[in-house]
C-alpha cells in the first residue's frame, strides 16, 4: 500500500501493529511456556507465566486505546478502516489466548506429581506443537498481510479440533479404566481444552487477515473459495 | 463477492435488496464529455441518477465533480467556449434537446451553491422568487408556499416572525436553507447540492444533512462535496471521480467500505495517489 | 555620520514620513477647500448685510471741501509712489509714509451724482459719521439712492405733504402699498396676459400652418378667428384693469436731499424697498439681512444683472441638471448592461470600453460645438422642418434650447455612468446570478429582479459624478442654450408646461456673465461671490442627496458583494 498523505497517520499504524506483534510474540511465549510447564510440572515457569498475563492485560487496555484514538481522530475508511477493525479484533483474540494459556499454566500447577499416562503427554505436546505453529503463521500471515498463509491456518484448525477430540476420548477412556490419576486427567482436559480454544482464536487471527485485505468476512461458513493470487 | 458485502449493508442501503440497475431513474448519462476550449473536463462519463435517492460526487478539487453537476441543469451553458458531447436524459428525454427551454429544465432540476447566495431581498422574497418568475401573483398561494418551502427547509420556525426582514441578516447555516428552501419552493424533482456545507460551520452542517435525509422522501439529490464523511452520512451512492473520469460508482457502503479500485482506496484514505 | 544616516534609513524604513506626507497632502486639501469656501462665503454672504450710511467729509483735489454719503465698502493699500505716479495729490500722504490707503465707497444715487462707486483716500478724509435718519432706497432702476428725506408727496389728483414727523411710518405704508399694486400688475402680466399671448401665438401657428397647407378657408380657419377675437377681447379687458393699476402705483413722490445739498425727487412706483441702517437695532438689520437673502434668490434680475435675484438661474440650472440626469441615467445604464451583460467579451468590447473611458478626457467645448452643430443645427433643424414649418424662419428647435443643453451635458457625462454602472455590475458575485437562473428564471428577468437593483448604488455614484460634473459645466451650454437673460422660465402654466425649446439662464454662465461682462464692475462683484456660493451650494445639496440615496441602498444591499 502506499503511504498517507499525513506521514504521522502511517506512523501512528505502524506503531499499533509493533505493539500487536510485540503482544504476539509474548502472548505466543506465554503458550510455549505453560505448555512446557504443564508437561513437565514446572511450577515454577508456571508462576511466571501467570504473572506475565496480568501484562498482557495491560497491553490490550494499550493497544485498544490506540486504535480507538486513530478511529476517532482520523475516520479511516476502506482498507484503513478494515486494517483497525482487523487489529482491535486480533488485540482481543491475543487476550483471549493469553488467558487461556494462563489456564494452561494452573492446571500445571494443579498437576501433581503423581506417574503420569505418558502418551497422554506425548498427544498433547503433538497439539501444542500444532497450536504454536497455527499460532505463530497466523501472526505471520497478519504481520505481512499474507492471504496464502492465513488460509493455511484457516485449514489447519480442523486437524486441532480433531487432535483435541481424540485425546479427550483418550481421557475420558483412562478415567474409566483407572481410579488413581483422574485429576490429572481432568486437569488436562481441561489444559486440551485451552488449547483447541487458542486455535480457534489464531483461526480468527487468519480470518482477520483476509478481512483486512479483501474486504470479505469468511466466518461463520462464509465464501471460502479465495483465490490468494487476486489482487 | 457483492453477496459477502451485502451481509454487513444496513437496512436502508439500497443495495441490500435491489441492484442499481433495477431501480428507476432520473437522470441517465450516456458517454458525456466536456471540453473547456481545449481542455478536458469530463471524458466519457456513464451513469445513472436513482430517482428519491442521495447520489455524492467525491474527489479532489479540479476532477470534474461540480461540472458534471451543472451539467444536470445546464448550468455550463453559461460558461463561454465549452463543448459537450454524448447524452444526459432526464425523465426519458435529452436535456440539450433544442426543445428544451433551459428556464424550463431548471425550474425540473433545482440547485444550490458552494456559498449562501440569497438575494437581497426579505426572507419572504426570497422564497417566493421562483414562483413570482412564474408569473405566480396570488398572495395566498405564494403564503401557503413559502410557509410549505420553509419548513421543508426545516427553517420555518426559526424566521416566522420575520418573514419581511433582510435574508441579509440570517446566519450562513440559516440562509443556506433559505436557498434550499428556495430551491423547493418551485417544488423540483431533482435537487443539485454543490458543496452545500462547504462554507458552514459543523452544526449547520449537520442541519443541512439532517434536511438531506429528510428532503429525500420527495426529491432526488445529487451532491458535490469535498468532504467524504459527509458523502458518507448522507449519500445511498458515491461516485468517484478523477481527472475527469467516473473511477468509480457504486452504494454508498461499498465505497467506504471495501472500494473495488485502487484509486478510490487511495483518495478515501488519504494517500497518494 | 554613519548613525546618522541608520537613523535616516530607520526613520524612512518606519513609514513614518509616508504618513507625513500623506496627512500633509490631507491638510492641504482641506485648507484649500475650506478656505476657498469661506473666502466665496464671507464675501458674498457680507453684501445683503444693511451697512451704515455714512456722511464722508474730504477735499477733492481742487482742496474744495466736500460732502457725501455712502456705504463704506473696502479698504485697500497701495504705494504711495504708484498714487503719485497716477497724478495724486501729494498733500494727501504724509511725506514718510510708504502705503496709503483707500476706501471703496457705494455712494449710489447714480443719476445725479455718477459714478456709483469711488475711490476716497483716507488722506483726503476729514470725518467719517453715521448721522441718524438716513435713508437708503433701492430702485427698480439706477440702482440705490441715500439721502435725508425732505418731503413725501402723496396722490396724484390732489397732491398733499406728508407731516415731516409722518414721513417715516407713511413711507413704509406706501412703499408696502406699491408693491402690493406692483404684486397685482406681475399677476396679471405674468398669469392672464401671459397665457392670452401664448394662445395668440398658438393660434397663429396654427393658422399659418393650415394656410400653408392651402386651407385658408376651413371650418376651422373661422374657429381660430373667433378665438382670436375672444382672446382680444379678453385682453382689452385686463389691459384696461392693468392701466387702472398702473395710475395706482403711479401716486407718490419721495424728495431726498443728498449731502451736497442737492435734492433727487423719487417716484415711490418706483420704489422696492426703504431703510435707515443708522437707525436699525441688529436684530432689525438681521430681519433686514434675511430678506435681502431671500429676495436675491427668489426675484429676477435687474440691470443687467447687477440688481436684484437670480431666481431664474437656480431655476434653469437645477432643471437642466435633472433634465440632463434623466436622460443619462437610462442611456448609460443601458449601454453598461450591454457592455457588461450581453456583449460577448473579447477586443472589440475592451475597444469600446476604452473609447467610453477617453470620451470623459474630452475638453467639454467639444462637446458643445458637436452638441451645436449636431443637436441644435441638424437635428433641431430638421425637427423643425418636420412639425414646425408653421413658425419658420424662427427656429423652434433650430435653436440653442434647454433640450439641446441637457442631451449635450448627458453625452459628456455619459461615460461617467456607464463606467461607474459597470463597475458596480462587475461586483455583484456571479453566485447570485447563478442563484437566479437556477430558478428557472431567464437572463433579462435576473437582471431586472436581481442584478440592476444591486448595481443602484453603483448606478447613483455614477450620476452624482455626472450631476457635479453637469452643474458646473459652462463652456458648452454657451453654445447650445444658456443666455444672460431669459425672458420666460422653462416651466410655467401654458401647456405643455416644461418648454424644452426654450433658452434658459445658468449660475455657471451668470457668474461669468456678472463677473466679467457686466457695465458695474463694482457692484457685481459681490454678486460673483454670492452666486458662485449658491451654485456650490446647490451641486453640494444634488451631490448629498444622491449620497444619502446611495448610502440607503448599500445598507440593504450590504455583505452581499464579497
Amino acid at each position: 500500500m502506499s503511504r498517507h498523505i499525513s506521514e504521522q497517520y502511517d506512523l501512528e499504524l505502524a506503531q499499533i501493529k509493533e505493539l500487536l506483534m510485540e503482544m504476539g510474540g509474548m502472548v505466543e511465549q506465554q503458550v510455549n511456556h505453560s505448555c512446557t510447564a504443564l508437561v513437565n510440572h514446572d511450577d515454577a515457569l508456571a508462576e511466571q507465566v501467570r504473572d506475565v498475563e496480568s501484562r498482557l492485560n495491560q497491553f490490550e487496555v494499550e493497544l485498544d486505546d490506540h486504535c480507538v484514538s486513530i478511529i476517532a481522530r482520523r475516520q479511516p475508511a476502506a482498507g484503513d478502516l478494515r486494517n483497525v477493525v482487523s487489529m482491535m479484533k486480533a488485540i482481543t483474540d491475543l487476550e483471549r489466548i493469553g488467558d487461556e494459556a494462563d489456564r494452561i499454566a494452573k492446571m500445571a500447577q494443579r498437576m501433581t506429581d503423581d506417574e503420569p499416562p505418558t502418551d497422554l503427554y506425548a498427544d498433547f505436546r503433538s497439539i501444542h506443537e500444532n497450536v504454536g505453529r497455527m499460532l505463530h503463521r497466523a501472526l505471520d500471515a497478519f504481520a505481512r498481510q499474507d492471504v496464502e498463509n492465513a488460509l493455511r491456518v484457516i485449514e489447519a484448525d480442523e486437524e486441532i479440533d480433531q487432535a483435541y477430540n481424540s485425546l479427550v476420548r483418550k481421557c475420558v477412556r483412562e478415567m474409566r479404566d483407572k481410579t488413581e490419576g483422574i485429576e490429572n486427567s481432568v486437569n488436562m482436559m481441561w489444559a486440551a481444552r485451552a488449547l483447541e480454544r487458542i486455535g480457534d482464536h489464531s483461526k480468527n487471527i487468519a480470518e482477520y487477515v483476509i478481512y483486512q485485505v479483501k474486504g470479505l468476512d469468511v466466518r461463520h461458513g462464509g465464501d471460502t473459495e479465495i483465490d490468494p493470487s487476486e489482487d | 463477492m457483492n453477496e459477502v458485502t451485502n451481509m454487513e449493508s444496513n437496512v436502508d442501503s439500497p443495495a441490500a435488496d435491489d441492484s442499481l440497475e433495477d431501480l428507476p431513474k432520473s437522470l441517465h448519462v450516456n458517454d458525456l464529455s466536456l471540453f473547456y476550449g481545449d481542455a478536458q473536463a469530463l471524458a466519457n462519463v456513464t451513469m445513472d441518477i436513482v430517482k428519491q435517492k442521495v447520489t455524492a460526487f467525491i474527489g479532489p478539487s479540479g476532477c470534474g465533480k461540480s461540472t458534471l453537476l451543472r451539467c444536470f441543469n445546464r448550468m455550463n451553458d453559461l460558461i463561454d467556449d465549452v463543448h459537450i458531447s454524448g447524452r444526459i436524459e432526464f425523465d426519458g428525454y435529452d436535456i440539450h434537446d433544442e426543445s428544451v427551454d433551459v428556464a424550463t429544465l431548471r425550474r425540473k432540476i433545482g440547485m444550490v451553491f458552494q456559498r449562501p447566495n440569497p438575494f437581497p431581498k426579505s426572507i419572504y422574497e426570497n422564497v417566493a422568487y421562483g414562483l413570482r418568475i412564474q408569473g405566480e401573483d396570488s398572495k395566498a398561494v405564494l403564503d401557503e408556499r413559502v410557509e410549505w418551502a420553509l419548513k421543508s427547509a426545516a427553517l420555518w420556525d426559526e424566521v416566522k416572525d420575520r418573514l419581511k426582514e433582510s435574508a441579509l441578516g440570517l446566519s450562513g447555516g440559516q440562509q443556506q436553507r433559505l436557498v434550499i428552501a428556495r430551491a423547493v419552493a418551485i417544488k423540483p424533482s431533482v435537487l443539485l447540492l454543490d458543496e452545500p456545507a462547504s462554507a458552514l460551520d459543523p452544526i449547520s452542517t449537520l442541519k443541512i444533512e439532517e434536511l438531506i435525509d429528510q428532503l429525500k422522501n420527495d426529491y432526488t439529490i445529487v451532491i458535490v462535496t469535498h468532504n467524504m464523511q459527509q458523502a458518507a452520512r448522507v449519500s445511498d451512492y458515491t461516485a468517484f471521480l478523477y481527472l475527469g473520469e467516473l473511477v468509480e460508482f457504486d452504494d454508498t457502503d461499498t465505497i467506504f467500505k471495501n472500494p473495488k479500485e485502487k484509486r478510490t482506496e487511495d483518495y478515501i484514505t488519504g494517500r497518494y495517489g | 555620520m554613519n548613525g546618522l544616516r541608520q537613523f535616516v534609513r530607520q526613520w524612512f524604513a518606519s513609514g513614518e514620513p509616508w504618513i507625513w506626507m500623506n496627512a500633509a497632502a490631507v491638510g492641504i486639501s482641506i485648507t484649500a477647500v475650506i478656505g476657498i469656501l469661506g473666502l466665496i462665503a464671507v464675501k458674498g454672504l457680507a453684501h445683503f448685510w444693511p451697512a451704515d450710511i455714512t456722511l464722508i467729509e474730504y477735499v477733492d483735489e481742487q482742496d474744495q471741501p466736500q460732502q457725501i454719503y455712502g456705504e463704506l465698502v473696502e479698504l485697500d493699500a497701495l504705494p504711495v509712489s504708484q498714487f503719485l505716479e497716477a497724478g495724486g495729490p501729494a498733500a494727501w500722504v504724509a511725506p514718510d509714509q510708504e502705503v496709503t490707503e483707500r476706501w471703496l465707497v457705494k455712494t449710489g444715487n447714480r443719476r445725479i451724482n455718477p459714478p456709483d462707486f469711488r475711490f476716497i483716500y483716507v488722506g483726503q478724509i476729514k470725518q467719517i459719521s453715521s448721522p441718524p435718519g438716513v435713508f437708503a432706497v433701492e430702485r427698480i432702476e439706477w440702482g440705490n439712492a441715500y439721502g435725508q428725506a425732505q418731503s413725501l408727496t402723496v396722490g396724484r389728483e390732489s397732491p398733499q405733504r406728508v407731516n415731516p414727523q409722518d414721513i417715516e411710518a407713511t413711507l413704509v405704508e406706501r412703499v408696502a402699498r406699491a408693491n402690493e399694486i406692483r404684486g397685482q400688475i406681475d399677476e396679471i402680466e405674468g398669469g392672464v396676459l401671459n397665457r392670452i399671448n401664448y394662445e395668440l401665438e398658438r393660434l397663429r401657428l396654427e393658422a399659418r400652418g393650415l394656410s400653408l397647407q392651402g386651407l385658408e378657408s376651413s371650418a376651422r380657419m373661422t374657429e381660430i378667428d373667433a378665438t382670436r377675437a375672444e382672446l382680444q377681447a379678453e385682453y382689452a379687458i385686463h389691459e384696461a384693469d392693468l392701466r387702472k393699476l398702473y395710475e395706482q402705483l403711479d401716486q407718490d413722490t419721495l424728495v431726498l436731499g443728498t449731502a451736497d445739498g442737492r435734492t433727487l425727487e423719487i417716484d415711490l412706483a418706483d420704489v422696492l424697498h426703504t431703510w435707515q441702517p443708522n437707525d436699525m437695532s441688529t436684530l432689525a438689520k438681521l430681519g433686514h439681512y434675511t430678506s435681502a437673502i431671500w429676495r436675491f434668490l427668489s426675484e429676477d434680475p435687474r440691470e443687467a444683472n447687477t440688481e436684484g435675484g437670480i431666481f431664474p438661474a437656480i431655476f434653469g440650472t437645477i432643471l437642466m441638471v435633472l433634465l440632463m440626469s434623466v436622460m443619462v441615467t437610462p442611456f448609460g445604464v443601458i449601454a453598461a448592461v450591454y457592455l457588461r451583460e450581453y456583449a460577448k467579451q473579447g477586443p472589440f468590447v475592451r475597444v469600446i470600453r476604452i473609447a467610453v473611458n477617453n470620451l470623459a478626457g474630452v475638453p467639454s467645448i467639444v462637446y458643445g460645438v458637436f452638441g451645436l452643430g449636431f443637436f441644435v443645427y441638424f437635428l433641431g433643424g430638421n425637427l423643425d422642418r418636420l412639425f414646425y414649418p408653421e413658425a419658420l424662419p424662427a427656429p423652434t428647435f433650430g435653436t440653442p434650447g434647454l433640450v439641446w443643453a441637457s442631451l449635450t451635458l448627458a453625452l459628456l457625462t455619459v461615460p461617467v455612468v456607464i463606467v461607474s454602472t459597470e463597475e458596480g455590475l462587475t461586483r455583484i458575485p456571479r453566485s447570485l446570478r447563478e442563484g437566479s437562473l437556477a430558478l428557472g428564471a431567464t437572463q433579462a428577468e435576473t437582471l431586472f429582479k436581481v442584478i440592476l437593483p444591486m448595481a443602484s448604488p453603483a448606478i447613483l455614484t455614477g450620476v452624482i459624478l455626472a450631476v457635479a460634473r453637469a452643474a458646473g459645466e459652462v463652456a458648452p451650454l454657451m453654445l447650445v442654450g444658456v443666455v444672460k437673460l431669459a425672458p420666460t422660465l422653462p416651466l410655467d402654466g401654458n401647456f405643455p408646461f416644461l418648454h424644452l425649446d426654450r433658452k434658459f439662464m445658468h449660475l455657471g454662465f451668470h457668474i461669468y456673465d456678472v463677473g466679467f461682462q457686466s457695465p458695474n464692475v463694482d457692484a457685481a462683484r459681490p454678486l460673483v461671490y454670492a452666486t458662485a456660493l449658491l451654485l456650490v451650494i446647490i451641486i453640494v445639496a444634488l451631490n448629498l442627496t444622491a449620497i444619502n440615496l446611495r448610502s440607503r441602498l448599500e445598507r440593504r444591499y450590504r455583505g452581499v458583494e464579497s
